[in-house]
């Protein structure tokens, strides 16, 4: 099954395959190196390599025998306090299998246990440290209670750059026999901003048109605007033709089938690169806001969306900025 | 055996506890007086002579993570040779069980020839209300009637369901630790470890520690792992520290200083970044920094449509609306036409509102206790108490004195708060 979807097909499986994170890697390679190492907690936004790691590092260590020899329990698992206070106590408090210096625990989503399960945990992760060591995944800090925090060693990951990604997504599409041009990769990470398994998805839904992926068909296939095409529209609204441009976006929602709200979402990004003064910006995030908010309320989104652009000429002319 | 650094290490005696005289002797003093201990320890360690002390039936320590709480009962017990009996968050503690294993732990008799016991309720914030039932009565049932020493730690000891604990209960204080104690002890473990740790590189992670000693040792490990032997400034930079905190000060400075609206924009995504206190101080800071009422006035206009959204958001629950909230209450406020150009240092006071509302802790707190009472005892809620009941029992107690006397009874409250809270 996991052979079906390409981020699971093309998870790294050694610290070498892992792109970027030099820094993570290095450190977790001198954890392997020493056979020793506190407990971890790794947080940041999805599909920044969190889960990858943990695993890597659990292959790393145990090599054959990193299955029997690591618990990892994600969020489709109970993780209540029973499972903390029976499952995951019982797992750390027997001795590792093979010649492994300690097991590993790896909780996944660690930020959505509630905290009587992480307040179950913390004196497990002392009292079995002896043999077993803890991974905490999380994508937001505050998720995880203090106690939890002072027990593990804090480490970041951020969105992966740009260059990272395309990187990626370049070896799978050639492994792949896909071919994707520059504008295509632009997109992806337009819509995915940095999280690789989101921008692994993309690229997959992407190749089912066809082999050979550009920017359009990555804007069909992700029920969004070619970003390339929504600049040329926004042009016409703001210095040309606006009646061309409200043609152009009734276009893609009748024709292209997307949500309203999704061009919103972009329009907003797109308008917010606009090369205008900084004080109209914030300007310009407020009518965008008050027209998302309206579509949420239930009022028409074309009418909103014509409204938003319409306020963000007049702004612009008014500021001769245009 | 491999042993994380923060076990390694963990102190074994009284004395090694770093940085908690105060609550070491307290704690000896307790111990001293009212049970069997080593002569020359109680020499060395029971310095308090105070009532309160002396006649405490049980010890709850409270304080933040990693400050040696659970430590110091560990080394406790050792010193005075102890056996003990310790009962944690990750044990099932409902009132069955708990009478069970301390029943049984009473019961046997010691090996290895220990002096008496010790029960150690750990983690009694962590009690779970329907896990862990009648858990909370059980620990009081076994304090009112033991003869052993007892002794709870919390990180959150008021929590008003724990009140009947306090009650009971001598709670000492343990502080977070300073900065030069952390350092010194990473010091220690450097020297231990063979490693040459450079002083100011010590210093860094003793300051994001904030006086959390366990994970201060924690994040030595790691920049060691691998057994390196030299650890440089440079070496923490490039990994980062554990709380690249920036206090709500820099924070404010970074705002009205961005110089595009991305800049302003991007300081929400820092880990320590928290809008709604951002909120509160840019309201009170706008007139510092804006002293043209046409700047202050368009910095207000867009902070106040921000907030509007933060309303919206809390009202539908539409969170997607989030990031334009953000944009308004950052970019909004730092991109402004008419921006004057800023003095090299401003002087952001603390704000008002949440100076008061630090002043009014105490007295929310006992106004809490006394809401929460009366919305059990009428079978209503919290909110009707305040806005209705309250009302009615002040005009009610001012020609019925008795009224307040019999709150005060029953709440243990002094009756002259309960006046100031009516």
């Amino acid at each position: 099954m996991s052979e079906l979807f390409w981020f699971e097909k093309y998870r790294p499986r050694s610290f070498d395959e892992v792109v970027d994170l030099e820094e993570v890697k290095a450190r977790l390679r001198e954890f392997v190196r020493g056979g020793n190492m506190p407990h971890l907690l790794f947080y940041g936004p999805p599909g920044t390599g969190k889960t990858t790691m943990a695993l890597v590092l659990a292959r790393e260590l145990y090599g054959e025998y990193w299955r029997e020899n690591t618990l990892e329990l994600n969020a489709s698992d109970e993780r209540g306090i029973n499972v903390i206070r029976e499952r995951v106590k019982e797992f750390a408090r027997t001795a590792p299998v093979g010649k492994a210096p300690f097991k590993l625990v790896i909780l996944d989503e660690a930020d959505n246990m509630t905290s009587d399960a992480q307040q179950a945990l913390r004196r497990i992760m002392e009292m079995y440290a002896q043999n077993t060591r803890f991974i905490l995944l999380a994508n937001y800090i505050s998720g995880i209670i203090e106690p939890i925090q002072s027990r593990t060693v804090m480490i970041r990951f951020s969105p992966l750059p740009k260059e990272a990604v395309f990187a990626r997504l370049r070896y799978i599409a050639d492994n792949e026999g896909v071919k994707i041009s520059d504008d295509a990769l632009e997109a992806i990470y337009e819509f995915t901003q940095g999280d690789m398994r989101r921008a692994i998805n993309a690229l997959q839904i992407a190749a089912t048109t066809g082999k050979e992926i550009t920017e359009e068909t990555v804007a069909k296939a992700l029920g969004m605007v070619s970003p390339r095409l929504l600049r040329e529209t926004l042009n016409d609204a703001f210095r040309g033709n606006f009646g061309k441009a409200a043609t152009q976006i009734y276009g893609f929602v009748v024709d292209g089938g997307i949500g309203e709200l999704e061009i919103v979402k972009q329009l907003h990004r797109e308008a917010l690169k606009l090369d205008v003064p900084e004080y109209l910006k914030p300007e310009i995030a407020y009518i965008i806001a008050e027209a998302h908010y309206a579509i949420l309320r239930g009022a028409h989104g074309l009418t909103q969306i014509y409204g938003a652009l319409a306020k963000i000429r007049k702004l612009l002319k008014y500021t001769a900025s245009i | 055996m491999a042993l994380p650094w923060v076990e390694k290490y963990r102190p074994k005696s009284f004395a090694d506890v770093v940085d908690q005289e105060e609550a070491k002797y307290v704690l000896a003093s307790w111990i001293c007086a009212r049970f069997r201990a080593p002569k020359d320890f109680c020499t060395r360690w029971a310095k308090k002579k105070d009532k309160e002390i002396l006649d405490a039936r049980a010890v709850l320590l409270a304080g933040p993570p990693g400050v040696g709480k659970t430590t110091l009962i560990h080394a406790l017990a050792r010193e005075i040779g102890y056996e003990l009996i310790e009962l944690n968050a990750s044990d099932v503690r409902t009132a069955e069980r708990l009478k069970e294993v301390v029943g049984r732990g009473l019961r046997e008799g010691s090996l290895f020839g220990y002096g008496g016991k010790i029960v150690l309720f750990d983690e009694v914030d962590g009690l779970h209300v329907k896990e862990d039932a009648g858990g909370l009565e059980a620990i009081i049932e076994i304090i009112e009637n033991s003869k052993v020493p007892i002794v709870m730690t919390a990180n959150n000891p008021y929590d008003p369901r724990f009140r009947p604990l306090r009650d009971i209960s001598l709670v000492v204080n343990l502080k977070r630790l300073s900065e030069e104690e952390v350092v010194e002890v990473l010091r220690r473990i450097c020297t231990s470890e063979g490693a040459k740790c450079e002083e100011e590189a010590l210093r860094s992670i003793a300051k994001s520690s904030l006086g959390d000693l366990r994970a201060a040792i924690n994040d030595l490990q790691m920049y060691l792992s691998g057994g390196r032997k030299t650890l440089t400034v440079d070496d923490i930079k490039r990994v980062g520290e554990r709380n690249p905190q920036l206090s709500m000060f820099e924070i404010l400075d970074r705002v009205y200083r961005a110089r595009w609206f991305d800049e302003a924009r991007a300081i929400s995504f820092n880990p320590s970044f928290d809008w709604e206190q951002y909120f509160i101080w840019a309201t009170e800071t706008i007139p510092v920094v804006y002293k043209e009422i046409e700047t202050m006035s368009v910095a207000y206009d867009r902070l106040s449509k921000a907030d509007m959204f933060i309303g919206r958001i809390k009202r539908t629950q539409e969170w997607e609306l989030l990031p334009y909230a953000l944009e308004l209450a950052l970019g909004g406020v730092s991109q402004i036409k008419s921006k004057p150009r800023l003095p090299p240092f401003i002087k952001y006071g603390f704000p008002q509102r949440l100076l008061i509302l630090a002043k009014s802790r105490e007295a929310r707190k006992r106004r809490d206790v006394l809401v929460e009472y009366l919305a059990q005892n009428l079978h209503v809620s919290r909110s009707y108490v305040k806005s209705e009941i309250i009302y009615v029992l002040g005009v009610l107690a001012k020609s019925d004195s008795k009224i307040v006397e019999r709150l005060s009874k029953a709440l243990g409250i002094n009756a002259i708060d309960i006046k100031t809270l009516l």
